[in-house]
């Protein structure tokens, strides 16, 4: 590997910039700004799962000044446009999900809201409700379509048939993964203000400012410059606040324009968790064929994604799941089916990893099954199949030279975790007999950064960088800082393309009147790709510096602040990329991003506890641009991957999630998470700014895996599902052990 | 309601609703935004404020209870220019991402510093278990905390001391009376007139408020009645006083050295910010049977002491509870003390929770048990099970097996008395855990407690 260029600020390990704002708590987020001019919003939902709607009515006790809307009073279209436009702001005449808005209200204050709310009767005749994957499949309701099939997606290679008929061993197993709420700290919110021009201005806590603009363009029928979308401090979203927004935006904003007033809308939690879009629980059936060395001959794979009752997201996280589903192996032959299939519960969603988490944890839980099978250690059968540059994949992409380090993540992890040695401690531990077991696993997962395929050639990414009189150069992107830190990481891209400080670097706060649209804040995109974009719009502006204040000046960027200059780029793609988005086959995604994990657990046999107590991660990224602010998203998603390997558990009770606060919905304490021990490693990509890739969702991929794994070490049963709770192991324990 | 207290080293008087959490008194009264909403129950530790020197969640706090205190909020810690040792290791440490649950996080960290210095990567943890964090998985905060920990700590000179307590006064327009007695005369005398909702820690009070469940017209609270605080000794027994904070019975080092499974029950309530308010008494009469402090009760042979105007009796604490959240005691009695009579020396006591998870958990099980052995035979066996029924319950069955058992025999006990515990309790299948769950465990944490007595 060459020797790192020499940088000042790529690669240094920079405070957040908004770090001082937050600790002092001055950070004002929604709620904190008073706002005693707005009336209040929210959704009249409906209890039952599948029902005839009848009527949505004011009772007398109906407060003469509330506002009540059904989608018979709707001024707009009645949509919420995502990847379909299937989904009705307000049920018209049929409710297919439990909490699906029937109507809407506002109100000045809280208690004339409350009495309004109570004063509206729904009459719903109750219908037959598909509730479960299997009854789905077999097309019961039908709940969407004709079939409940949203979407399927195959991909074939070689010809499996002939490679399991020649094969050693088979090995099947049937894995399923839950639900996952994001309990991001901050509930979802949103304010509606009407514009004067008869638009309206949306505040929020949000991911994608121009999902949202475009939801309520298509439905209000304005055009772009009369809805403005602006984000406030958001306290984390996963993914939770990539599609949800659009739906609150659009009920705040259309209440809006009926009173003539602000309409604020922030959830508290309960109905937060009760009514938002959750990770897809999913089934995967999966067969392997091996030769006699324990390498992979052919792949069978069946993943099936639960939609809910309308599209949102769902054939965009099942095409990244089936793309991922065969894992970093080389896999000569494949069947790969994926389906995302509709019932009578509410529309599942973005949840950061995007299909990937349970496509790796059937891929992960298969190669631990297999090796058993194999009599191999899992990290030995691993180290055989791992995909090496000149490799293709088996969606047609061939791993050019530099692109692959699933060899260098796995054998860093293992030296570094002690793995061989703390797998002979914890046997040595356990033959002691007592109630306590301990377990070692390992796992290994990839990303694919940025949108698949030419997801990015199509959104076209557009970024702009302002050269203002005081010096400072403000970065105009739609990127939002929700945590993950783009608000520094973006800077610091700026200020080593333009040779500056970063402290002569503004960050603007997304807003989009003021940026351009350069894509959502999703899919590990934003370092990769809107620095990439960022990185030429800089270049261009510098270039403009020079030839405004001439060679000679020492700080051309400081001599030219009060010439006006501004520079934009648009996201172009290198031409070598091939992809077919029929047939999706070719290059899925320009930068592969490579984790592997070893967990070590500690399980008390009486109870069935477990507990997760020291975490290794190695991670490829092409660049570190600040590895204070990369180790911490490697921590934070791999205990959110952990913690939906054997916590978090939502249970759906008559087609309503049951556990519907932070009480009964248990996520992770300080207590809960395992001490983590982080590697970044680095092989920079041709493709991001300065070889940097994506990172954000990789490390979700191998916590709940790398746990299961370590599980099964250590109780020497096995262990199918996420979360595999104390309850689940219990039982297993028992059969094993009669 | 006129309520004063000190606000990051401000005197302040206030009019506000008497219940009125103190989180909104602080949003909406006094403009301090620092501390956020993130559950309304308690749980999330996102409003999280020191409160005479405690960590509270201010979300379930009445505003009445803040009368006469001393509260410190983020906006009082520190600036960029002068900041707390806590903020400037937050910051040099990446502690912080979306930054929402941050503000708890620093209060809860300071909470802990000003309590202990250098403490050890497990109290570290222990100390922020009640303050809920999506996007870090701790790591970079513990390191902060650990950081701090190392720094000299600044004094807050200009902190005055809580009190004196004078009463909050009524407004008129207050749509609940609250009474505040400083004497237990006084407190059963206004409970034998009757109408009144007794307040111990407000934990559970603040949930049912806020989510509109209950709407008392007045409320007696008996945070200031000095004779149900504290914890002495009387005879043979140690009674400790019904609305002493969990946070104070934890520090006991009688209950330490004399109740080990209480004190360990104790530890396991909640996280820091509940234990500071939640009490004994309040998890006595609130009956549910989830309650972590009540199985060590009942294995203890404690005696619950019910008073009120007409007098004064003392019931045993297995006989306490009547079904799912009910009680023996009448409308004009008050839970003023649990005795608890000290065991012989050499009584094994031990206290295991199965909870959701390993803080801020209601119990999926929880097993107290005590135990004597005497010329090798088991003597004074006492189980007592949460979670497993309407009630706390003794597991007589089981204790019947092992009483009088041989030593020498224990295998053999463990098993039996295991298979009569998982008979004998009557679980249910709920949002936490299954029947079957509740069964298997009881069974093999009385398995546990008994193949323990052997060592």
């Amino acid at each position: 590997m060459p020797a790192p260029p020499d940088r000042r600020h790529v690669g240094a390990p920079l405070p957040r910039l908004d770090a001082w704002g937050k600790v002092t708590g001055a950070t004002t987020f929604l709620s904190d700004e008073p706002r005693s001019d707005a009336w209040l919003g929210a959704a009249v939902r409906s209890p039952l799962p599948h029902a005839r709607l009848v009527s949505v009515s004011k009772t007398a006790a109906f407060p003469p000044q509330a506002v009540l809307l059904t989608a018979a009073d709707l001024p707009c279209a009645n949509l919420v446009a995502m990847v379909r436009e299937d989904l009705p702001l307000l049920a018209a005449d049929e409710v297919r999900f439990a909490t699906q808005p029937v109507a809407l209200v506002a109100a000045p204050d809280r208690e004339t809201l409350k009495a309004a709310l109570a004063a509206v009767a729904v009459e719903l005749e109750e219908l037959p409700a598909v509730l479960d994957l299997d009854a789905a499949l077999r097309g019961e309701g039908p709940v969407w379509g004709a079939d409940n099939v949203v979407a399927e997606y195959r991909i074939d290679r070689g010809d499996p048939d002939a490679a399991f008929a020649s094969a050693v061993t088979v090995v099947e197993g049937t894995y399923s993964t839950g639900y996952q709420e994001h309990m991001y700290l901050e509930p979802q919110g949103v304010v509606a203000t009407p514009r004067p021009d008869g638009g309206v201005e949306i505040l929020g806590s949000l991911q994608c400012p121009y999902y949202i603009h475009n939801a309520l363009k298509r439905a209000l029928g304005l055009d772009g410059d009369r809805v403005v979308v602006r984000q406030s401090p958001t306290g984390g979203a996963f993914g939770g606040k990539e599609d949800y927004p659009s739906i609150l935006a659009l009920q705040a904003a259309v209440l809006a324009l009926r009173c003539g007033q602000p309409v604020s809308m922030i959830y508290e939690r309960r109905e937060d968790v009760a009514c938002t879009t959750k990770r897809h629980p999913s089934r995967t059936r999966y067969r392997s064929a091996f030769d006699g060395e324990g390498r992979l001959l052919a792949v069978d794979i069946d993943l099936v994604l639960d939609a809910g009752a309308f599209t949102t997201l769902s054939p965009v996280v099942l095409s990244r799941g089936v793309l991922h589903v065969a894992g970093p192996y080389r896999v000569p032959h494949a069947r790969i089916r994926g389906r995302t299939v509709a019932t009578h519960t509410p529309p599942n969603g973005a949840f950061r990893g995007f299909g990937v988490p349970k496509a790796a944890f059937a891929c992960e839980r298969q190669m631990d099954r297999a090796a058993r099978r194999l009599g191999l250690d899992p990290a030995e059968l691993r180290r055989r199949n791992l995909v090496r540059d000149g490799d293709t994949f088996v969606f047609g992409q061939t791993l050019r030279p530099g692109m692959a380090a699933a060899d260098l993540v796995l054998e860093r992890v293992l030296d570094r975790s002690g793995y061989e040695q703390r797998r002979r401690e914890a046997r040595a531990f356990n033959a002691g007999g007592g109630p306590l077991r301990r377990g070692v696993g390992v796992t290994l997962t990839m990303h694919g950064g940025g949108f698949t395929g030419d997801g990015e050639d199509r959104i076209k990414g557009k970024v702009a960088v302002r050269l203002d009189p005081d010096g400072l150069v403000t970065l105009l992107v739609s990127s939002v800082e929700m945590g993950q830190g783009a608000a520094t990481v973006l800077p610091q891209i700026a200020a080593e393309a333009l040779g500056l400080p970063v402290g002569r670097i503004r960050f603007h706060q997304p807003d989009t009147s003021a940026v351009p649209d350069s894509g959502p804040t999703v899919a590990s995109r934003t370092t990769m790709v809107v620095g990439r974009i960022l990185v030429a719009a800089c270049r261009q502006l510098a270039d403009k510096a020079r030839a405004f204040a001439g060679d000679k000046a020492a700080d051309p960027l400081l001599a030219a602040g009060h010439a006006g200059l501004t520079a934009t780029a648009v996201y172009e793609s290198d031409p070598d990329i091939d992809w077919d988005q029929s047939t999706m086959h070719g290059d899925a995604y320009q930068g592969w991003s490579w984790a592997a994990a070893v967990a070590e657990v500690e399980v008390d046999v009486d109870t069935m506890e477990v507990r997760p107590v020291r975490l290794t991660h190695v991670v490829e990224i092409g660049c570190a641009v600040n590895p204070v602010l990369c180790v911490g998203q490697v921590e934070g998603g791999a205990l959110q991957g952990l913690a939906w390997g054997h916590l978090e558990e939502m249970k759906l009770k008559d087609g309503r999630y049951w556990n519907d606060r932070m009480s009964t919905y248990i996520i992770p304490t300080s207590l809960d998470a395992p001490d983590f021990d982080v590697e970044l490693a680095e092989l920079p990509s041709p493709r991001g700014p300065f070889g940097a890739k994506g990172l954000g969702e990789l490390p979700l991929n191998a916590g709940a895996p790398a746990l299961a794994a370590a599980v099964e070490d250590a109780l020497d049963i096995e262990v199918f599902e996420a979360p595999v709770t104390p309850e689940i192991l219990l039982a297993r324990w028992r059969e094993v052990s009669r | 309601m006129k309520i004063s207290m000190w606000v990051n080293g401000v005197h302040r008087d206030l009019e506000v609703p008497p219940l009125k959490r103190l989180l909104d008194v602080l949003r909406e009264d006094l403009d301090l935004v620092g501390a956020k909403e993130g559950c309304g129950e308690g749980e999330c530790g996102a409003c999280a404020v020191i409160l005479d020197g405690r960590l509270v969640n201010s979300c379930l706090l009445p505003a009445y209870r803040a009368h006469g205190r001393v509260v410190r909020t983020i906006e009082g810690l520190g600036t960029p220019e002068r900041p707390d040792p806590v903020q400037a290791a937050f910051v040099a440490e990446g502690a912080v991402q979306c930054g929402y649950c941050i503000p708890g996080l620093v209060m809860a960290s300071r909470a802990l510093l000003d309590d202990e210095a250098g403490p050890s990567r497990p109290r570290i943890r222990e100390a922020l278990a009640g303050n809920l964090c999506r996007c870090t998985g701790y790591e970079r905060v513990v390191r902060a905390v650990e950081l701090a920990a190392r720094a000299p700590q600044r004094a807050c000179g200009d902190e005055p001391a809580a009190g004196p307590w004078s009463s909050p006064q009524a407004s008129t327009g207050d749509d609940v009376t609250v009474h505040l007695p400083t004497t237990l005369r006084e407190a059963c005398e206004l409970l034998a007139r009757g109408g009144v909702t007794v307040v111990g820690g407000a934990t559970d009070l603040g949930v049912l408020l806020h989510e509109g469940i209950v709407s008392p017209a007045a409320l007696l609270d008996l945070s200031r009645v000095a004779e149900v605080h504290g914890v002495r000794r009387e005879g043979g027994a140690l009674v400790i006083g019904a609305a002493t904070p969990y946070a104070d019975l934890m520090r006991d080092p009688d209950v330490a050295r004399d109740l080990p499974c209480l004190h360990e029950a104790v530890r396991t309530v909640g996280a820091p910010a509940i234990q500071s308010l939640g009490t004994l008494g309040g998890n006595l009469v609130n009956g549910s049977p989830g309650a972590d402090a009540v199985p060590p009760l009942l294995a203890l042979d404690a005696r619950v002491r019910l008073v009120s105007a007409a007098g004064e009796r003392e019931v045993s604490a297995d006989a306490f509870f009547t079904g799912y959240r009910a009680t023996v005691r009448r409308d004009d009695e008050l839970v003023a003390a649990v005795v608890v009579p000290v065991p012989a020396a050499g009584t094994r006591q031990s206290f295991r929770k199965a909870g959701t998870r390993r803080a801020q958990a209601i119990a999926k099980v929880n097993l107290a048990a005590c135990a004597r052995i005497e010329d090798g035979t088991l003597r004074e066996v006492r189980l007592a099970a949460g979670s497993v029924g309407p009630t706390v319950v003794l597991l007589r069955v089981a204790m019947a097996i092992l009483e009088g058992g041989r030593v020498a025999d224990l295998e053999r006990l463990a098993g039996a008395a295991a298979a009569a515990a998982r008979d004998e309790v009557t679980p249910i299948d709920d949002v936490r855990s299954t029947e079957r769950y509740r069964r298997e465990v009881t069974g093999n944490l009385v398995a546990r407690f008994v193949t323990s007595l052997s060592s």
